[in-house]
């Protein structure tokens, strides 16, 4: 009986500090949304935890003085779906080539690319862009979608997802069908893929999407602005005394995001547990 | 004549791998190759002569106490995320595997802790920076309820400078680390636990002997990984106040000093890779040095654990 007491006990207590936690969690992040509804003199009044119906008013306010938000939404946009189609395809073709044949050194370049999963990037950044403008490719997102085609994190839960999958029958069948090597991993193999491909393309948009040192070592013309360059600008002195719109600028970088998570939050769970899904 | 052609097959799995190989010799070790030439030169984006200068670069990094100073930072921030982190996220790991409590929908809490994680860094610096500054929400809350006589410049003291940059790296990475260590701890045989508590083991003594010993390589991996990437730190501090780690050079980086000498004036980006390289190095012998000792050198015991 007491047994079971302390465990029932124990059992609140746990869940009140969960639920602290969770509002500590939660709290920044209700706070910028409901603000983002809230006009300035609102926001000045004081904390709020419900929607105001200002949106629009801050909209206004957001692309009227020069910051091209809606340009900025379409560059994230087009750069995350060109580097997640890029990283996800070429990545799956490297760990295809190293699940299915069997060559001298594939343990070798495996071991390599686990090794190139944790190398820190300053370690090349500096070099890459006094290379890439020597090239001309400063100011161009050729710079930031053409290196993911080696993506060593994804390659690394390619490879995982890959040993999971690959019936090494079905592509017997095949070559006796008389397909070529390319064929059979284009027609057999990434249609099995695909939920593992699902699960890598949202992390490589993710990624690409609130990347912001990169493009900014990177692009140096204010049409080529991602988001993230953006909400750096947002900071600037135009915006000083407008915090309804400075909200809302955070909030649409934001909750694209959040709307991602909340439809796909199993794949995301269950990709980080798989192991290193780094880009 | 089956074999050959078996043969012939497998050679053709290498042309899987030219694209990456490609890309990275482009875009990864030439550009990794030429940071560390840059490195020992003078170069500067303004001027098109570039000289070798040795190793005048690190020498100047050591002359002031600037470099020494945010790596100083960058650990200290590193360090004091960390450890609530993996504390925090060990101590919910072992409530939400735990079979007795029953903890209800821990699918739930687990995803609503880790959403943090994927909000873009950047956005999260600016939200914190306008929750904290002088007219914003903390101050109004803190003034209205008594808490603070009148409203303060949160973000001029290095030490409350210094606590948020801590708080929102600890604040995006908790629910990650939870994630990662449940993996772990569900991958334990239940017969273990089983085992144990016949032998009338308490729940402490099966944390610190079973479960413990066979976390190690992921607890190691948690460790790396996350140092790899505290070493890195940037948007945060570069975007919570001035960019140059305001207030006093509090939470000025490494990587955010790298990011000043590449930008500066001049663009002196020979003295930028120094920067780099000396992270790198710093970095690598600390992963090495987890990996080193941390190793398992009771393997035996572990290896009859694992049977």
């Amino acid at each position: 009986m007491a047994y079971k007491f302390t465990t029932t006990l124990f059992r609140a207590l746990i869940y009140l500090f969960l639920f602290v936690l969770l509002l500590v969690t939660l709290a920044p992040i209700w706070l910028l949304i409901v603000n983002a509804t809230r006009s300035t003199v609102e926001i000045q009044q004081g904390v709020a935890f419900l929607p105001s119906t200002h949106v629009f008013e801050n909209y206004g306010i957001l692309i009227g003085r020069g910051l091209d938000m809606p340009r900025g939404f379409m560059n994230s946009m087009f750069l995350a779906i060109a580097t997640t189609v890029v990283s996800v395809y070429f990545s799956l073709l490297t760990a295809y080539g190293m699940v299915v044949y069997d060559f001298p050194g594939k343990k070798i370049f495996y071991n390599f690319i686990l090794v190139l999963v944790m190398l820190p990037m300053q370690l090349s950044i500096i070099g890459f862009y006094q290379y890439m403008s020597k090239l001309g490719l400063t100011d161009s997102y050729w710079a930031l979608i053409l290196p993911s085609v080696a993506s060593a994190g994804a390659v690394f839960f390619g490879k995982q997802y890959l040993e999971s999958v690959v019936i090494s029958d079905l592509i017997d069948a095949a070559r006796i069908d008389g397909a070529s090597e390319l064929g059979i991993f284009h027609r057999v193999m990434l249609p099995i893929a695909t939920p593992g491909a699902f699960t890598m393309a949202i992390f490589a948009f993710i990624a690409s999407w609130n990347n912001f040192f990169t493009p900014f070592i990177l692009i140096s013309s204010i049409k080529k602005y991602t988001l993230p360059m953006l909400v750096q600008t947002l900071r600037g002195d135009v915006y000083r005394t407008e915090y309804g719109s400075i909200y809302l600028g955070l909030a649409i970088t934001v909750v694209p995001i959040i709307i991602i998570y909340a439809l796909f939050s199993r794949y995301i769970v269950s990709g980080i547990a798989m192991g290193s899904v780094k880009e | 004549m089956q074999t050959l052609a078996k043969f012939r097959r497998n050679y053709f799995g290498v042309l899987f791998l030219v694209p990456f190989i490609l890309a990275f010799l482009l875009f990864g070790l030439f550009p990794v190759y030429n940071t560390i030439a840059l490195s020992f030169t003078d170069t500067t984006l303004m001027t098109s002569n570039a000289n070798f200068i040795g190793l005048k670069n690190f020498q100047r990094l050591f002359a002031d106490g600037v470099f020494i100073n945010a790596i100083k930072n960058t650990w200290l921030l590193w360090i004091l995320n960390f450890i609530p982190q993996i504390g925090i996220a060990m101590l919910l790991s072992v409530w939400f595997t735990n079979a007795r409590l029953r903890i209800k929908a821990v699918g739930v809490w687990r995803a609503l802790f880790f959403l943090p994680n994927l909000l873009m860094p950047a956005a999260v610096a600016s939200l914190f920076f306008s929750l904290f500054s002088y007219f914003g929400p903390m101050n109004q809350f803190l003034v209205r309820n008594g808490f603070l006589p009148e409203a303060m410049q949160f973000l001029q003291s290095k030490e409350i400078a210094r606590g948020l940059v801590i708080f929102i790296q600890w604040w995006m990475w908790f629910g990650n680390t939870i994630i990662i260590l449940m993996a772990g701890m569900t991958s334990v045989p239940l017969t273990l636990y089983e085992a144990a508590m016949v032998d009338g083991a308490s729940a402490t003594q099966m944390f610190r002997h079973i479960t413990l010993p066979l976390l190690k390589p992921i607890l190691i991996y948690i460790f790396v990984t996350s140092l790899v990437g505290g070493m890195q730190m940037f948007d945060i501090p570069y975007l919570l106040t001035d960019g140059r780690g305001a207030p006093a050079s509090s939470i000025l980086t490494n990587n955010m000093l790298m990011y000043l000498k590449f930008s500066s004036s001049q663009g002196h980006i020979g003295a930028a890779s120094s920067v780099g390289v000396m992270i790198f190095l710093m970095t690598s012998v600390c992963s090495l040095g987890i990996f080193y000792f941390l190793r398992d050198k009771d393997s035996k015991i572990s290896h009859q654990m694992k049977f």
